[in-house]
């Protein structure tokens, strides 16, 4: 019930924060609800299914490469983002295939590799991509549904709004997937890959379907991104911003469920402070991370959790 | 009475070792059978092979009389075929009623239901309270797996694979590490839920004792090979078995 009421008070809040809050702090909160998105993908496959990607920045890229190119072609929001998550859960299913068949260190270098992959070919396939300058001029188009409405997103206050609801549903989804038997599943897999198989389970395909759906979420956070900046660049799949959902959930938590969420506040905001005083902020960062890592072993949720469990 | 498995010829090699070698066997329904020898007669590589768990270099299974020899693990459960391990091999972050309900909703086929709570499952639900319930867990339904007693998580992992209702189940040592009293109280347990839920249980166990007065039937494993098979009686007298594994006393 306290849960409830918390969560309640919270998204009142966030839908009340353009009355009080300035065009930066609705900026910030857009990036802090994308990282967010980002993480709760990332956190299926490593704290729920036991797998160590460091590659999500690729489908990430591919979700707003996509929706970047739809948007260019045919200016509706929801196509748009809708058509970058597709896109992207569709590479990371062809992905998967190859990547799922591996555990441990293997599975990391390989998504690492295919990342890496993505980030070539953002970089070098000038004519899909746009190369080294990116895509630009990415309109932010309305939000329509032919006959129904059209809403003008032009302001940002109606595009938070729109990164805000597809935030709260991507949020709820994962709280049903991982509270699930599909989610009490791919936990056994994490826990035990030998148990699982001979209780019957068929582990390859729950990896799979983790994989999807965390290259899914990466997309849905890559997509939101194209119409705020107006720009996709190849810096978006590279391996370092696949550390961001890394870090992020490592600070809040990982075994829990909103651990990832709270973590990736806490990473933005502390980039987002830091980076005003001191051009080492990368230095200062890993620093402040690696301090509450250590501190903290169960990220900053545990704090919260009298056994620092699931939360 | 009926097969329940059946080898023939079964062989595995690793480089110049047989750990199994040309074992053929015919191990019938509702008998309680152990499988014992000296340690690395091959009596675990045997288990990992007609769980599935390992694929032999040679030789054939047959599973009521089905071929299985190709078959991973997985499928094998879905048959009837579960098995414990010897080193202890359960679900540590997961709670022991999820380490119970995770099997259970394997063999309903329900595993991939994405967005229903657990708490919906309500025949998964009562079947794991159930067998929560026989392997005397109640009370640690909502601990995490791992923080159990050694004895618990032994009888845990029995829970887990009884949990797949199978109709043959291979127990690894179910009572290694535990004091003399739990090992009874374990291999007791066993031979109850034996009778109660129709399962075959084939074990693998040293503790002579135990063997002798739990099995119907015993398979003595040298080398690699089937030294001897027979009622405890039988094998007690096997002058062969005597000399190689069971010394004089018993």
């Amino acid at each position: 019930m306290k849960t409830r009421l918390a969560i309640l008070i919270l998204v009142v809040l966030l839908a009340l924060l353009p009355a009080y809050a300035g065009k930066y702090a609705l900026y910030v909160a857009i990036h802090i609800l994308l990282l967010s998105i980002f993480s709760l993908g990332f956190n299926l496959l490593f704290g729920y299914t036991g797998l160590l990607s460091f590659g999500q920045a690729g489908f990430y890229a591919v979700g707003a490469y996509g929706c970047a190119k739809i948007l260019l072609a045919y200016p509706s929001l929801l196509v748009g983002i809708v058509g970058g998550v597709v896109i992207a859960g569709a590479v990371s299913l062809l992905l998967g295939f190859l990547c799922i068949r591996h555990t441990r260190i293997y599975f990391s270098m390989l998504t690492l590799s295919f990342g890496m992959m993505i980030f070539s070919l953002a970089w070098k396939w000038r004519d899909v991509t746009g190369g080294d300058d990116g895509l630009v001029g990415i309109p932010r188009a309305p939000l329509e549904i032919p006959g129904l409405f059209k809403i003008n997103m032009a302001p940002m206050e109606n595009y938070y709004y729109v990164v805000l609801a597809f935030a709260i549903l991507a949020i709820y989804l994962f709280y049903r997937i991982v509270h699930s038997p599909m989610g009490l599943t791919m936990q056994g897999i994490r826990d035990s890959e030998t148990r699982s198989v001979c209780i019957g389970i068929s582990v390859r395909k729950y990896r799979l379907l983790s994989f999807t759906i965390a290259g899914m979420y990466a997309g849905l956070a890559g997509a939101l991104l194209p119409p705020l900046e107006s720009t996709v660049t190849p810096p978006l799949a590279h391996w370092s911003h696949s550390a961001e959902p890394v870090l992020a959930t490592l600070l809040g938590g990982v075994y829990s469920f909103s651990g990832p969420i709270v973590g990736s506040v806490l990473f933005y905001l502390l980039k987002d402070i830091i980076v005003r005083f001191t051009e080492y902020w990368q230095m200062c960062l890993g620093i402040i991370v690696v301090v509450l890592v250590m501190g903290f072993r169960g990220g900053v949720v545990s704090i919260f959790s009298r056994k620092g469990g699931q939360r | 009475m009926k097969a329940i498995i059946r080898t023939e010829s079964l062989g595995k090699y690793f480089g110049q070792m047989a750990a199994v070698h040309e074992v053929t066997l015919t191990l019938q329904e509702g008998l309680f059978t152990s499988v014992i020898g000296p340690n690395g007669a091959g009596k675990t590589t045997l288990i990992n092979i007609l769980s599935g768990y390992m694929l032999p270099d040679r030789g054939k299974i047959y599973f009521r009389e089905k071929e299985i020899t190709r078959l991973g693990p997985d499928k094998r459960v879905k048959m009837g075929i579960s098995r414990s391990f010897q080193v202890m091999n359960i679900f540590p972050r997961m709670t022991v009623f999820q380490n119970i309900l995770l099997p259970v909703l394997s063999r309903l086929n329900k595993t991939s239901s994405a967005f229903s709570s657990l708490q919906s499952q309500k025949e998964a639900v009562e079947e794991a309270e159930k067998i929560l319930g026989e392997v005397w867990l109640q009370e640690e339904k909502d601990s995490p797996g791992g923080e159990l007693s050694h004895g618990d998580q032994r009888l845990l992992e029995l829970g887990i694979a009884v949990a797949s209702n199978p109709q043959l189940c291979f127990l690894d040592e179910p009572s290694s590490g535990m004091t003399p009293i739990e090992r009874i109280k374990v291999l007791e347990l066993v031979k109850k839920l034996a009778s109660e839920r129709k399962t075959t249980f084939i074990i693998v166990e040293h503790d002579m004792d135990i063997v002798f007065s739990l099995s119907d039937w015993i398979v003595v494993m040298n080398r690699g090979e089937v030294l001897a098979e027979g009622k405890p009686g039988d094998i007690r007298e096997n002058q062969e078995v005597r000399d190689i594994y069971l010394g004089e006393e018993i």
